[in-house]
């Protein structure tokens, strides 16, 4: 299995046991929200429930919230981009030919030189003219060679959904952080099939230099938190050196991560403090160890992956 | 923060057309040597290597000024123009433009892209891609 493949497999493992935990948790709760909202928070308990129902309403929003933007967004965009469509031209065709490509391209009249793919169960990719304009027949194949190794894995439904499920996941904040991983490793992906199926690196090289921006040395503050590389760095390196891109979990997110799924678990076995074998403990040692601290370590872990995923929403950090 | 502002302004520069085109960039690159200029300084300058109409250099000037990318004030009967930016100016701006203008315009868009936004790249890595694109290809890699 491909490394993008593995990385996608282990952001949806993560995320489904997560989720499971999480929908669990949730299912206890339930039964609560009719007494909450009649009575009131009449103990810690009740408190306790109150708060995991606020983190799960947070969590609701977040991932719902996400997915409808990335959807909306892109739909705009490709609205957008698509009023502006262009008859293919011979260079785009001819560069195509025998790629399996043929109506899954559109070419748009834009300025900037930009090459992606779009949609989500059945792919297209969108050139630009300036795109076109600027690169030959062979580096024009290699992006197209780029574009459709993308296409094949439907990477903008692996996209949305990862996203999604990072935006919801997030009291399991390295979730979003192997979305990260999977979204450099999809595009080395690409890149190394472009490589092997032009018989080469250096039509791709080219192309990647000649849209890079021309910005010696100027930070564009776009960095992708993967390691300390942004993706397009750690592409090129991949290009000149091989090598494998290692994945880099922050301690803080891991630590974060376990300690809310940790708090979760013993939540849902104490049924919020409704089941018997809690009831049954001292109240003060029950309380302290199976109510509040689990909820503190949820709190931790939903304060720090709310607000990546605020910043986010914002642009203030970047995927 | 990317706020609206900065979005309204990224797209301004957008329009103000990143990439120039052949004679706006013969026309601003003598402009960045020169800092000021007349129409006929460019004319005369670009008349050492080519022939070109007056009204054809003028027109591409008033465009260059209509774009922001030129400053020009009286002189007399005459306009002398200064580029807006200095080059390394103007080479940043258009850098973010590319970088930041498809995701900033529509926000959170879910594409696979080889281009659609080029990050951040440090001179060592460009200066990296650089060699590999010029080399002669010997297999793979």
């Amino acid at each position: 299995m491909a490394r993008a493949d593995r990385a996608f497999t282990l952001v949806l493992a993560l995320a489904l046991a997560s989720g499971a935990i999480l929908v669990a948790l949730l299912a206890t709760l339930l039964p609560r929200v009719g007494h909450l909202l009649t009575n009131g928070a009449t103990d810690v308990a009740d408190l306790v429930a109150a708060l995991l129902l606020l983190l799960a309403t947070c969590g609701i929003v977040l991932g719902a919230g996400s997915l409808l933007r990335q959807l909306a967004g892109t739909a705009k965009l490709i609205r957008a981009l698509l009023a502006r469509t262009v008859p293919m031209p011979a260079r785009v065709r001819s560069a195509a030919h025998g790629l399996g490509l043929d109506g899954r391209i559109a070419v748009v009249d834009d300025e900037r030189p930009f090459s992606f793919c779009y949609w989500f169960l059945r792919p297209r990719i969108c050139l630009s003219t300036a795109l076109v304009r600027h690169l030959d027949h062979d580096e024009l194949r290699a992006v197209l060679l780029h574009e459709r190794c993308h296409l094949r894995q439907r990477d903008p439904l692996r996209l949305v959904v990862a996203r999604s499920c990072a935006a919801g996941l997030y009291v399991v904040p390295v979730v979003e952080e192997l979305v990260g991983f999977y979204t450099l490793q999809k595009e080395i992906a690409a890149d190394e099939e472009a490589v092997q199926s032009a018989g080469g690196v250096r039509a791709l090289a080219r192309a990647l230099y000649k849209l890079l921006p021309e910005a010696d040395e100027v930070s564009l503050g776009l960095l992708v938190p993967v390691s300390s590389l942004s993706i397009t760095e750690a592409r090129i390196e991949r290009l000149v050196v091989g090598g494998e891109a290692s994945l880099r979990l922050s301690p803080l997110s891991l630590a974060l991560s376990a300690g809310a799924l940790l708090g979760a678990s013993v939540l849902v076995a104490v049924g919020v403090g409704t089941r018997m074998t809690f009831e049954s403990l001292p109240p003060l040692l029950a309380v302290l160890l199976l109510l509040v601290g689990p909820a503190s370590l949820l709190s931790a872990a939903a304060v720090e992956g709310g607000l990546h995923q605020v910043r986010l929403v914002y642009g203030v950090v970047r995927r | 923060m990317i706020g609206p502002m900065a979005r309204a302004d990224l797209r301004r520069v957008t329009s103000a057309g990143s990439f120039l085109g052949p004679l706006e960039t013969e026309v601003m690159v003598r402009l960045w040597k020169r800092r000021s200029a007349t129409v006929r300084d460019i004319v005369d300058d670009l008349g050492r290597s080519r022939e070109l109409a007056y009204t054809t250099v003028m027109t591409i000037m008033v465009r260059l000024q209509a774009k922001g990318l030129l400053l020009r004030e009286r002189d007399g009967k005459t306009y002398i123009y200064r580029p807006a930016y200095s080059r390394a100016e103007h080479r940043a701006r258009v850098s973010r433009d590319l970088a930041r203008g498809l995701v900033d315009e529509f926000g959170d868009v879910a594409l696979a892209a080889f281009s659609a936004e080029l990050d951040g790249v440090d001179a060592r890595h460009r200066a990296a891609l650089r060699r590999l694109a010029r080399r002669e290809d010997r297999g793979p890699r």
